[in-house]
């Protein structure tokens, strides 16, 4: 034993010095498939991006100007871009607390029943599977003004009580039912509602991943202690469980409204809606940088979509880090 | 403070009949434990006397009063789970006060934010910190009081857990394996100090634990309970020395006791190992049954004995010697407590002769019912045990 110390002594240095060399060398080798295709696949466009933001640069073109920050001036001083930034604001305050709120809601009953969840949980998830660009003519469809599905059910309850508690229906009936998809106020709140009913689904689902992960000892511990009500169970044991759950699906469902684009694109192909109420930001970046060939202005919007996405990232880690892992 | 009376409870989880008729009366300020192997429904009537989970049949009473329909929140008990299950995202203090959060704020009170602005919330809350605090540090945790329980030690969050139920004067504890989840040493250091808990507050614990000398050292009374019944209730020592029945005799006491084969004669005289013994049975006559003698009771002879055999393998406390003896005819190990003075004599392989006292020796039916009148044929006829 003692002889092996010995030797070892006179060699570990150096046997050290390489061993680490190697385990560098090793540790670059196997990151390295990552990190190329990071760069190639993100890191790169990224920055092409941004320095196409500050040019007039077309495709197909073989020069550009530099334009300085022109691009961005005009985002924040056009009156498009401020009925863009309404209706992605409008979008996405209204569709995160609704879409999360239903789906922890929907998971929570789906979570007590006794039987017949799976049905429940295949019903709720069913919009989610299904593709959001035929959805979406499905939906034009059954919000047609005349032939539509949902102005025709509206129809059918005019002469009852329904017309006299519910004045939308009474104007309804002695004018005429909405042209959703044609009249501004109504088009960002259609888009909107479609965009929960397709969104909250996955929301339930994470959420009833998240609440198999509840230690049911603590609702016992909650009923000992005196939480009589579902309200103060809820509040003492199952919200603070789900607090990692929650941060991770309002960014997901935050991001997801900043990319609203399916249905807008579907319902109205030339340019936002009536009245841009629906320009949304992945439209107008669609609608610069592609149909109108203006690659600077696109590009510059796209930077400022990256900003928001990435704002909220970083909220998401610093929540998760600082408040909901109890650690 | 109050004493329970469990009166024929039963309970069934679809076809599997969990307790079969369990009945038990618990004294005001008494330490009773339940304690059986795994399955045997300890648990189940731990929770059914919390209201946590409801009894098929049967009565349950608190301090003279049935309890039925009644659910866990109303019933005054605390519990300590053996998960602790204390509520990850509140600190220790805030842990501690949920119960009286619970009992001494209103709806209105309790909110966040805005709860402590509403009129005697100041008041209640002063009077739930101070109880805290006095909780905090009987149990020697006041310096913890703002950490979460992620940051604990498991010894610190079992004491945030008895905490959590002492911090109100419930009319009964209820401490489901508390200990399970701590390793030996602080095990043996937390029993202590639990048991003297019990005895500076004076309340009522009903004790749930498979680790039989977890039961024997704290307790006032032991329930032992296997197969859905209680098959002994009595003071450790009576379990211990006086068991029912074998499956008592065999539960209790480490290293298990010794079962032997014994014959019964038509007129009552026992033989072991087709050696006739000076005991005899005076009810009933021709049959087997067992004969249970506790390693303490076997000693080293140099006489004749039944129970010979060679040393097998053998366990050195420091402080006493276990040895496991094979004997012929047998087919489980004898295991014998010897002193360490004695271990030159114990060497593995060596031949040993073991003697007992017929007055320690257990005798149980073929049913496994203790015997307990049994007479010396060849001394008087006089009665043992």
């Amino acid at each position: 034993m003692s002889a092996i110390e010995t030797s070892m002594t006179d060699t570990a240095p150096r046997a050290v010095a390489g061993h680490a060399t190697k385990e560098r060398r090793a540790a670059w080798v196997l990151t390295a498939p990552a990190l190329v295709l990071m760069v190639i696949v993100l890191l790169v466009p990224i920055t092409i991006a941004g320095l196409l933001s500050f040019t007039s640069y077309s495709l197909g073109n073989s020069g550009f100007d530099w334009v300085g920050s022109r691009n961005y001036e005009k985002l924040f001083t056009r009156s498009a871009y401020e009925k863009m930034f309404l209706a992605t604001l409008t979008y996405v305050v209204t569709v995160v607390p609704i879409s999360v709120g239903l789906g922890l809601g929907a998971a929570l009953l789906i979570n007590s029943l006794g039987r017949f969840r799976e049905i429940y949980k295949t019903i709720y998830f069913l919009p989610v599977m299904a593709t959001l660009l035929a959805m979406a003519i499905a939906w034009e469809f059954m919000l047609h003004p005349s032939i539509g599905m949902v102005n025709r059910t509206l129809e059918m309850s005019c002469g009852t009580f329904l017309e006299q508690i519910w004045p939308f229906l009474a104007q309804g009936c002695a004018d005429r039912f909405p042209v959703w998809l044609g009249d501004k106020r109504y088009a960002i709140w259609v888009i909107c509602f479609i965009g929960i009913w397709q969104g909250f689904g996955f929301n339930m689902v994470l959420y009833l991943a998240g609440l198999t992960s509840v230690h049911r000892e603590l609702y016992h511990a909650a009923e000992m202690d005196g939480a009589k009500s579902a309200w103060e169970r809820f509040r003492l044991v199952t919200w603070p469980a789900l607090g990692p759950t929650t941060v991770f699906v309002v960014t997901i469902t935050c991001i997801r409204a900043f990319q609203v684009f399916d249905t807008i694109e579907a319902f109205w192909p030339q340019g936002g809606g009536p009245n841009k109420s629906t320009y949304v930001m992945m439209f107008a970046i669609f609608e610069k940088g592609i149909q109108q060939n203006l690659i600077g202005i696109g590009s510059a919007i796209t930077m400022l979509f990256l900003a928001f996405v990435m704002f909220l990232t970083l909220i998401q880690r610093w929540l998760v880090e600082r408040k909901v892992h109890y650690k | 403070m109050a004493g329970l009376s469990i009166k024929n409870v039963t309970k069934r989880f679809g076809e599997t009949e969990v307790l079969k008729g369990v009945s038990l009366d618990i004294a005001d300020g008494e330490f009773i434990s339940l304690v059986g192997p795994s399955g045997c429904g300890k648990s189940t009537l731990l929770r059914i006397i919390a209201g946590l989970e409801d009894q098929c049949d049967g009565v349950i009473q608190i301090g003279g009063h049935s309890v039925a329909g009644q659910r866990a929140a109303d019933r005054n008990l605390s519990m300590v789970f053996q998960s602790y299950a204390l509520y990850p995202h509140l600190s220790v203090g805030e842990n501690i006060a949920v119960p009286l959060r619970m009992r001494r704020m209103n709806g209105l009170q309790r909110l966040p934010v805005v709860g402590g602005f509403m009129p005697g919330a100041g008041a209640v809350a002063g009077g739930i910190g101070r109880d805290v605090r006095h909780a905090a540090e009987m149990l020697e945790i006041g310096h913890l009081l703002d950490r979460k329980p992620g940051q604990l030690s498991g010894g610190q969050r079992q004491r945030v857990a008895l905490g959590r139920a002492l911090v109100r004067e419930p009319a009964a504890f209820l401490l489901d394996e508390p200990l399970s989840n701590l390793d030996a040493k602080l095990r043996v250091q937390t029993r202590a100090e639990i048991a003297q808990l019990h005895r500076r507050l004076a309340a009522t614990f009903i004790y749930v634990t498979h680790d039989q000398v977890e039961a024997m050292t704290m307790s006032d009374r032991i329930a032992v309970m296997m197969g859905g019944r209680i098959l002994q209730c009595a003071a450790p020592d009576v379990v211990y020395e006086d068991p029912d029945r074998i499956e008592v005799a065999e539960f209790i006491g480490s290293p298990k006791i010794n079962i032997l084969p014994l014959e019964i004669a038509a007129d009552g005289r026992l033989s072991l190992l087709d050696h006739a013994l000076d005991l005899a049975v005076i009810d009933g006559g021709r049959g087997v049954g067992s004969l249970g003698i506790r390693p303490e009771a076997l000693r080293l002879t140099s006489g004749y004995s039944p129970i010979r055999g060679r040393v097998v393998h053998s366990e050195n406390l420091g402080s006493e010697l276990f040895v496991q003896v094979e004997v012929a005819g047998l087919e489980e190990r004898v295991t014998l407590r010897a002193e360490p003075e004695q271990r030159a004599a114990l060497a593995l392989g060596a031949p040993v002769a073991l003697a007992f006292d017929a007055d320690k020796a257990l005798v149980f039916d073929a049913d496994g019912a203790r015997v307990r009148r049994l007479r010396h044929p060849n001394a008087a006829t006089s009665e043992v045990a």
